[in-house]
């Protein structure tokens, strides 16, 4: 989609979020006590999911209208494919790097303990539990939920083309019953469950959607929204001075921990109203302080977490890839701050120059051959390809 | 305050301070086994809560039993005998310390369970012995299966609830470190987890986690390298030093 057209907020803010995803997967990382993890109840995921309920919404929307439902579902599902595809990529990674550590590591006093790598004993169970999308290594959690999500958009595309509240309605029941039974998805290995519990991550999703769908009804909702401004403004800023507080608690004592006691721990997996309200009142004021026209999203300084933002599936991939690099260059070698920082910018550089590399040929692959090379060079490109 | 490690990229520094400082002012009371070299810095003996249960025992010279719940690292097997466990060695140290009450340190080890296995354990395991105080040493399993993060939390509460339901002290025993594993399995928001859920109820949590990287760094263990004839040696060597803290860690909370 030509960047002239896009809604650059989007792109800069999932862009964002795909930076704070790495910077988190990093465990012991200095750098995440300066992400939205720190300062609120929700993280980078509700910020990834929603924007891609939104964009999803937004780009297949204008599929639907001018190409109609067949190729608005072909094109989805192709979507989903290709990140079933990068999803199974990730896996064998991780496969590979547990498979290495089981191999080379014997020591008694945590063999019972450690097994990291049990599934490597049954690996035809394993390796298919993996394709069925029921094996969630830590964090190869996300991609999945994102998979069904998406697997699933084009009946909710047409729903919400109808009418959006048969959508919305069926949407928000399911999420209001998981709060209310806990009832979630299991999981392999016996007894586990979907980390990011699709009955109630899909909730945030399709609200995205609905708002990303047909961006001409963003109008009718910007009357009620300038109403509860005020509203999602405290909400807001009570989330971030209780949150700061618990922050700020973890890392120096005799701070209190403002409602710690009432209100942690704040469950992720099934997007807790917690996490839930909070995020959306963000959202709102986001939406009405950062005009769309920001000059700042437009700005060589923001260009590469937009272009992160647009590029977001392999970004996020190689983010995930990068952090467990970090990981264990971090516990490898040396944890030091100094070493903490270069690692955080060797990522953040990595992704955005890749974000930049893949633009470059993805706008290469979208230019009009002149006339002659395509007669000149068509058939044996066409061969090459 | 509880020992900390959700704040480990900023407590290192000072982390390696306070080594060069035990290193230069050697510590003033090593407290058990002077040839072992088991010390730590000082921020990881910070003991906050108290064992009031436990103190007017020992005050009053009455039996005392406690239970030691936990995984593979708590059965001790690995040193190759229940008697090198750290929960048999804590009772010989505590015994010495407070020969007027007869003490009783019960292995109630099982490896590999996650806490709510061990939760589950409580009834049959821990409670009919009567401790008036548990030693509850959790979050490894949990850790390398992936149990969600927040239901582990929500799993040692419940189990601190229904100890403290029966007026029992509680010690909490985070993870165990090792440097190999360190990258394939994420502890650190167990640790934070199990860590907070100490601090929210006034419980200890005693940070093996810490005090083994910290001996792993300063090259007092070698867990890795370790030579196959020498490794239920090192194990040993590892239990006795946990116990030797811990004891002196319950003897801090007793003042």
């Amino acid at each position: 989609m030509p960047a002239s057209s896009r809604d650059l907020r989007i792109d800069f803010f999932r862009g964002l979020a795909l930076i704070f995803i790495f910077i988190d997967h990093i465990p012991e990382n200095i750098l995440s006590y300066f992400t939205i993890q720190a300062i609120g109840f929700f993280d980078a995921a509700e910020v990834f999911i929603f924007i891609s309920g939104y964009t999803a919404a937004l780009v297949y929307g204008q599929t639907l209208v001018s190409q109609g439902p067949l190729y608005a579902t072909a094109r989805i599902l192709g979507r989903a494919w290709q990140l079933y595809v990068a999803h199974i990529f990730l896996f064998v990674i991780f496969v590979a790097e547990v498979s290495y550590t089981v191999t080379t590591f014997n020591n008694p006093m945590y063999n019972d303990e450690m097994r990291v790598g049990d599934f490597l004993e049954e690996p035809h169970i394993a390796i298919v539990k993996a394709l069925l999308l029921e094996f969630q290594p830590t964090f190869l959690d996300i991609l999945p939920l994102y998979i069904l999500l998406l697997a699933i958009f084009p009946a909710v595309l047409l729903g919400l083309r109808w009418r959006p509240f048969i959508v919305l309605l069926p949407s928000l029941l399911l999420y209001l019953a998981v709060q209310a039974t806990n009832v979630s998805v299991p999981a392999y290995p016996e007894g586990h469950v979907w980390y990011f519990n699709p009955l109630a991550w899909q909730f945030l999703f399709i609200a995205g959607a609905a708002l990303g769908f047909n961006g001409g009804r963003r109008r009718r909702w910007s009357k009620p929204a300038r109403a509860i401004l005020p509203l999602a403004v405290v909400v807001v800023t009570v989330g971030f001075v209780i949150k700061l507080s618990w922050t700020i608690h973890g890392v120096w004592d005799p701070f209190p921990g403002f409602f710690l006691r009432e209100l942690w721990p704040v469950n992720k997996n099934n997007l807790s109203p917690v996490r839930l309200i909070p995020f959306f009142a963000a959202v709102g004021v986001v939406a009405a302080v950062v005009p769309t026209d920001w000059g700042v999203l437009d700005s060589p300084a923001a260009r590469p977490l937009v272009l992160c933002g647009q590029q977001s599936l392999e970004i996020f991939c190689l983010g995930i890839l990068l952090s467990a690099l970090g990981h264990f260059v971090l516990s490898e070698y040396d944890s030091a701050i100094g070493i903490q920082l270069l690692v955080n910018l060797a990522g953040i550089l990595a992704m955005c120059l890749t974000a930049r590399v893949l633009d470059w040929y993805k706008t290469m692959g979208r230019m009009p051959m002149p006339n002659s090379a395509v007669t000149r060079s068509g058939p044996s490109n066409r061969l090459g390809a | 305050m509880r020992w900390r490690i959700p704040v480990v990229p900023l407590a290192r520094p000072a982390l390696l301070a306070a080594g060069l400082a035990a290193a230069v002012f050697p510590p003033l009371s090593p407290a058990f086994g002077d040839a072992l070299p088991c010390d730590v810095p000082e921020e990881l003996m910070q003991v906050d809560d108290k064992l009031p249960h436990l103190a007017e025992r020992l005050r009053a010279g009455q039996p005392v039993r406690i239970v030691a719940i936990g995984g593979a690292s708590t059965t001790g097997l690995a040193a190759g005998s229940s008697d090198l466990a750290y929960p048999r060695r804590l009772q010989e140290i505590l015994a010495q310390w407070y020969p007027s009450s007869s003490i009783t340190v019960v292995n109630r080890g099982v490896p590999r369970q996650t806490a709510q296995q061990m939760l589950e354990r409580f009834p049959t395991d821990v409670i009919p012995e009567d401790p008036v105080m548990v030693i509850w040493e959790t979050g490894t399993t949990d850790a390398v299966r992936g149990v969600g993060v927040d239901d582990f939390a929500a799993t040692v509460q419940t189990g601190i609830d229904e100890l403290k339901a029966h007026g029992i002290d509680i010690m909490l025993i985070d993870m165990q470190f090792s440097h190999s594993t360190a990258t394939v399995i994420d502890f650190e928001r167990y640790l934070s987890a199990l860590h907070r859920v100490g601090d929210v109820n006034d419980v200890n949590v005693f940070p093996r986690f810490e005090m083994m990287r910290y001996w792993s760094e300063q090259n007092m263990f070698n867990f890795d390298g370790v030579a196959k004839d020498e490794r239920a040696g090192l194990a040993a060597r590892v239990y006795e030093c946990i116990a030797g803290k811990l004891a002196d860690a319950i003897r801090v909370a007793l003042r």
